[in-house]
């Protein structure tokens, strides 16, 4: 017996893989939570600092939705798969579809998908692929039960909030270029800067490996609603916002960031017909500036209000900043900064005390501490080569040199530059690549430097209770 | 130093980038009252020296330095500068600008642009044409375009900034174009897309064959390119099972200007090629991979002088006219292909 039998549609096969493909940006596995009425694809990457979560409307979405709870799942339905082994089931056959009517039979008509479990019966995914040719595919994939994690987010403490035309937010990311790792917002005025950045260190001889440096300066004004303090900077990976951005603009529909404060989560929410589409990302950095000036637009006569949640929003810092005896670690790039602020400070009597008078040094507290629970992550992987087919961007294909497939990494190594080339190499007079001879003592130093930093993660057999206090955890 | 431009032609600019990027991943700029230079010479394979009038690429340009002739000679990283250029392209304006940020020089791009509104595009395209395409829209959301359009007009800065390494004229000096000879042939070269085509499809056909027969010696095939001064080109690959080879008939060896040669034009070289009559080629061997860099300058689409010294040496001439004045001088580019003798 079935616990879960659905049928998607046409578009249904396509917004699913679209959903499919944002996430395995983030992780390799997905979980499904299926209810009566709602059905779950999320997933959190494995550093913990990004979860992506798509809400699906069964009667909306699904063209045949049957729950049928029982056993251990009288309530939902939940288990993990692998986004790779899922996603291919539903794979674009766009290539063969341009090349003429024939080939076009060979598009997905429906999904019929049942999920079987409970005693004496494999847990199996059974998803039977109709094409347009009249062929039937059937897929049985494994899954694992295991309960999804779901990371919350705390709406009260959301200050700040914006929201923008996804087209227009995913054009503004595609100009920037390959190789940077943090995108910074910030506001200046009646700006609103989106700056793209590197933080690798690289010796001056080597200044010309530096990827572009981008920042773009955006217009209040094109915002359909903004409300963030001035001069707030807000650091998040750019690899994060590029694979929602990507998602979002498939939509069309606006996108709406909601944050507070640096060291603390970032909503990117947006919503099409059936599908409601939450990601939560960590930012990095700290707290700088003056939390009182505010720009705004949208809404009238709440400027009043702005010194209440200020006021509202600094026993909640307090409170977090409390909480920091109780992580076990930091990254070793906030390890000192820990160390400086953390044993000289004892624990605030009570989450209740007046307004800290230095907001700012709380603030960095609370960064310090949130960091080593809700890490950045480490060693970013370049992005897929997915994310090279920028739309603005379209390489004439012709042009391109010949090459054969043991090269392809060669290739890939022109365009872009390699980062743990020696940077001692002195040879500036010969400007070409004289630098690849010498490839030798710094990657392994970055290596040992980044197996450092993981060794001050949080353990993965921390118990849940332990961390629940923390970053995405709020109780 | 000081240099500020703004640009033009940002879309040949771009191009340009691409097709030098395509053998190297740095290009040296020297960039004078006149003109502007840009050499690509990587470790081994093709070289490209290009002149081009200042007037090509910039305008409302400063330059101040001082070095001799008011040069400055930058080295950059030509991915960064294709991708700021791929940004600044259907921009209202762009400009360039040498400066220092955090104390490291960089060349920094200002773009005056507007989100693109892409929505007429396609229309009556299905849903989701295909998979990375950004502008696959739905109809159902008009309402929420018609909405949006009125705010897209705004104007956004995008600066930027592009790394770069200011040289020393002393580092410079060293380097030096390979000289030229009279050739034996020339000859305009037929479509770049369509020789392109034939030469990679010889080049993997030779790769493929190779890797069947390991003991294949050169893991790189060699192209044999000829050239007769009537009309007549031939790229040929010859491997241990075929030996296959394409022709092109009736191209123009064009006039050579007695005014600037070094000989007397009867005794030119290849007045004596013309003499000798349709059989006389003039051949050089080139690597095939190679080779299919250096016809990416047909994205270009100038127009191509190949000069062939017999078992030396070739040489492409790439003419990019001038767009917006039909007087000005025309761009260079000179490619010095690496070749090899039988």
């Amino acid at each position: 017996m079935a616990v879960l039998t659905f049928t998607l549609s046409e578009e249904g096969v396509t917004a699913f893989r679209d959903a499919l493909n944002c996430l395995s940006k983030f992780s390799e596995d997905v979980s499904i939570e299926a209810r009566k009425d709602t059905f779950f694809l999320s997933t959190m990457n494995t550093s913990k600092s990004a979860y992506a979560s798509f809400r699906f409307a069964t009667n909306r979405f699904f063209g045949r939705y049957q729950f049928q709870g029982s056993g251990q799942f009288q309530e939902k339905f939940f288990c993990s798969m692998y986004i790779r082994g899922l996603a291919s089931l539903f794979r674009s056959r766009s290539g063969v579809e341009s090349r003429g009517d024939v080939d076009k039979q060979a598009i997905i008509d429906r999904c019929d998908v049942a999920i079987e479990d409970g005693q004496g019966v494999k847990s199996r995914f059974i998803a039977r692929i109709i094409f347009r040719n009249g062929l039937t595919a059937t897929h049985r994939l494994p899954f694992e039960v295991t309960m999804p994690v779901h990371a919350k987010f705390n709406r009260q403490e959301a200050l700040y909030h914006w929201s923008i035309s996804s087209r227009t937010l995913k054009q503004l990311v595609d100009h920037f270029g390959p190789g940077t790792e943090y995108l910074d917002i910030n506001t200046d005025g009646d700006h609103v800067n989106f700056t793209c950045f590197s933080e690798k260190t690289i010796s001056d001889d080597a200044v010309l490996k530096k990827p572009l440096h981008t920042s773009i300066a955006v217009e209040t004004d094109e915002f359909d609603d903004i409300d963030v303090e001035d001069k707030l900077q807000i650091v998040v990976s750019i690899k994060d916002v590029r694979a929602i951005t990507q998602h979002a603009a498939i939509t069309g529909n606006a996108i709406v960031a909601r944050y507070s404060l640096p060291a603390r989560p970032l909503q990117f929410s947006y919503a099409s017909d059936a599908i409601s589409c939450e990601f939560l990302i960590m930012t990095v950095g700290e707290r700088g500036g003056n939390p009182s000036q505010r720009t705004k637009k949208g809404r009238k006569g709440a400027s009043a209000k702005n010194t209440n949640t200020i006021n509202a929003a600094v026993p909640r810092l307090e409170e977090t900043s409390r909480r920091t005896s109780a992580a076990p670690s930091q990254t070793t790039s906030d390890a000192q900064q820990q160390q400086a602020t953390t044993p000289s400070m004892p624990p605030p009597p009570s989450s209740r005390q007046p307004p800290n008078p230095t907001p700012r040094l709380s603030a960095a507290r609370a960064s310090a501490s949130r960091i080593g629970a809700f890490d950045f992550r480490p060693s970013q992987r370049p992005p897929p080569p997915t994310l090279r087919s920028e739309s603005l961007f379209v390489e004439d294909e012709a042009w391109e040199p010949v090459r054969d497939d043991d090269e392809d990494g060669d290739e890939d190594a022109r365009l872009e530059w390699d980062h743990s080339v020696d940077p001692t190499n002195p040879s500036v007079a010969h400007m070409s690549r004289a630098d690849d001879a010498g490839r030798s003592g710094y990657e392994p130093a970055e290596e040992a430097q980044s197996a450092a930093a993981e060794s001050t993660y949080l353990d993965p057999t921390q118990r849940l209770s332990d961390v629940q206090g923390l970053a995405l955890f709020p109780d | 130093m000081r240099f500020h431009s703004d640009l033009k032609n940002i879309r040949t600019f771009a191009k340009l980038t691409a097709a030098f990027s395509s053998l190297e991943k740095l290009v040296w700029l020297r960039l004078s009252d006149e003109t502007a230079h840009f050499t690509v010479v990587p470790d081994t394979g093709s070289q490209i020296w290009s002149t081009l009038p200042m007037d090509f690429l910039f305008e409302n340009c400063t330059i101040q330095s001082a070095e001799p002739g008011n040069t400055i000679n930058l080295e950059l990283s030509l991915q960064p500068l294709h991708r700021a250029l791929k940004s600044a392209q259907n921009s209202i304006s762009a400009s360039l600008r040498l400066t220092k940020k955090k104390g490291v020089p960089v060349l920094s791009m200002t773009i005056t642009t507007t989100t693109s509104r892409p929505s007429h595009a396609n229309a009556h395209a299905p849903p989701r044409p295909s998979h990375d395409d950004p502008f696959g829209f739905d109809d159902d959301h008009d309402r929420t375009h018609l909405e949006t359009s009125l705010r897209r007009e705004h104007e956004k800065i995008i600066t930027q900034d592009i790394p770069i390494r200011v040289l020393h004229p002393d580092t410079v000096a060293s380097t030096v174009q390979p000289a030229l000879q009279e050739p034996d042939v020339h000859i305009q070269l037929p479509p770049l897309l369509q020789l392109k085509s034939i030469s990679d499809r010889f080049t993997r056909l030779a790769l493929a064959s190779g890797s069947g027969s390991s003991s294949s010696s050169s893991k790189s095939p060699r192209l044999e390119i000829s050239a007769n001064m009537h009309g007549g080109l031939r790229v040929r690959i010859t491997t241990e099972t075929a030996d296959i080879s394409s022709a092109w008939t009736d191209l123009d060896n064009p006039e050579l200007d007695p005014a600037q040669l070094r000989v007397p034009i009867e005794e030119h070289p290849s007045t004596k090629f013309r003499d000798r009559g349709p059989d006389a080629w003039a051949s050089v061997y080139v690597d095939g991979k190679d080779w299919s860099r250096v016809l990416s300058a047909g994205r270009l689409e100038g127009r191509v002088i190949a000069c062939f010294c017999h078992n030396h040496s070739l040489v492409l001439y790439v003419y990019i006219p001038h767009y917006d004045d039909a007087g000005g001088d025309d761009a260079v580019l000179t490619y010095h292909v690496q070749a090899y003798s039988a």
